[in-house]
């Protein structure tokens, strides 16, 4: 067998090592496809996780959890009526008792959302009500992160909302912090 | 031999047409990447992904009237002010509704006014689940561009692949000459201010 030969006919042995090499290289195109895609999409998959509450941790009332490196518990929820608000919507208070552990707030609770859910699945985000205001002492989520807090120290976080009346009755207050996320907090109703 | 060259060219031929074929009708990756529009009509509830929007009225005047800064302001425009009162309310999550558009009969768009400073009732709505609250959307159209016209209401002015609402005028009063049946010299934006709640 002369190299010219092998050149336009490859003998069966040749063949045969051809057909596995492109074999091998189908199922390596198989596994690196895959891989390619998860490398490039990694990054931002992840920033999308970074940024959404998805998976709910759910805390029992009266408990604390640490969360963003301070220990939360549900201080009070309480909805009523307020004056200017349309017909059929309440005006809800949800406070929260943190005492902060890791005082480097600025990051930790980096993009600090309070929320409430109902049953549904859908959920509110603070409203400014006019006439409505916070108690003495009780700051909203992104004060109390410039506050200044120290280790250690107990503050009181809090955000007014409103809501419709047909979901008063299942609206369970949450958390969501930046370093934290795609989990957050959400905490049982105070019993009646 | 000669058979098979010219199967390969015919081959080659036809690879290099269909590539120029697929290169000529590629469409533009803004239209690719463009809003999914939903129709709808006005005095319907159009569900988009994130909101639900009902377009109520539509009132055209010459000039709008309104407050800046505790002064009065007199806007004027060669063309008309339609200012389009909408009902908003969110689906799943507090969200915003931020961007109109007006698109006239020939595909024509014309954005939102920025003419007028911040106002309650102006755009970015904030939008809560269950909470219908109403919302103002005015824009600054040529007259022409006013019959057989559509507003179109997203979330945001850049959003690819998220919903816009598509609404159309359809039921609006035009006179014989095109034009709407009803222009008001002038309108007051702070006549009748409903009491919003903001976000804070």
């Amino acid at each position: 067998m002369s190299a010219v030969s092998t050149d336009l006919e490859p003998a069966g042995d040749d063949r045969q090592a051809e057909k596995k090499g492109r074999r091998r290289s189908l199922v390596a195109l198989a596994i690196l496809l895959p891989l390619t895609l998860a490398e490039t999409s990694y990054d931002s998959v992840r920033e999308w996780l970074r940024g959404e509450d998805l998976i709910a941790r759910d805390v029992e009332f009266g408990q604390s959890v640490p969360f963003g490196g301070s220990e939360w518990r549900l201080a009070d929820l309480r909805g009523g009526k307020a004056g200017r608000l349309p017909e059929h919507t309440f005006a809800v208070i949800a406070t929260f008792s943190v005492t902060v552990g890791d005082p480097d707030l600025q990051k930790q609770w980096l993009g600090c959302k309070v929320m409430l859910t109902d049953a549904a699945g859908r959920r509110w985000l603070p409203d400014f009500i006019s006439g409505v205001s916070l108690p003495d002492g009780v700051m909203n989520c992104t004060s109390a992160i410039f506050s200044g807090a120290k280790k250690g120290d107990v503050i009181t976080v809090g955000e007014t909302f409103i809501v419709p009346e047909d979901a008063v009755k299942t609206i369970r207050p949450a958390v969501g912090l930046g370093s934290e996320r795609p989990w957050f907090l959400r905490f049982q109703r105070p019993p009646k | 031999m000669k058979i098979r060259a010219i199967g390969n060219l015919a081959i080659l031929a036809a690879t290099v047409a269909l590539s120029y074929g697929m290169q000529v009708s590629k469409p533009h990756y803004a239209e690719l990447t463009a809003p999914i529009p939903i129709d709808g009509a006005m005095h319907d509830t159009v569900r988009a992904r994130s909101f639900d929007v009902r377009l109520d009225k539509v009132v055209f005047a010459r000039t709008l009237k309104t407050e800046q800064f505790g002064q009065e302001r007199l806007l004027t425009t060669s063309g008309l002010w339609a200012v389009a009162t909408t009902n908003l309310a969110a689906t799943g999550t507090s969200t915003t509704v931020a961007d109109g558009t007006w698109q006239g009969p020939t595909g024509l768009r014309y954005h939102q006014t920025e003419r007028l400073s911040y106002r309650q009732d102006m755009p970015p709505h904030a939008v809560d689940p269950g909470l219908d609250r109403s919302g103002l959307f005015v824009f600054e159209v040529p007259p022409d561009q006013i019959r057989g016209a559509s507003v179109l209401i997203a979330a945001r002015q850049f959003a690819p692949l998220d919903a816009q609402a598509r609404i159309s005028l359809d039921a609006l009063p035009i006179g014989a000459d095109g034009q709407p049946a009803d222009v008001l010299p002038e309108y007051d934006m702070d006549a009748a201010v409903p009491s919003v709640q903001g976000k804070s």
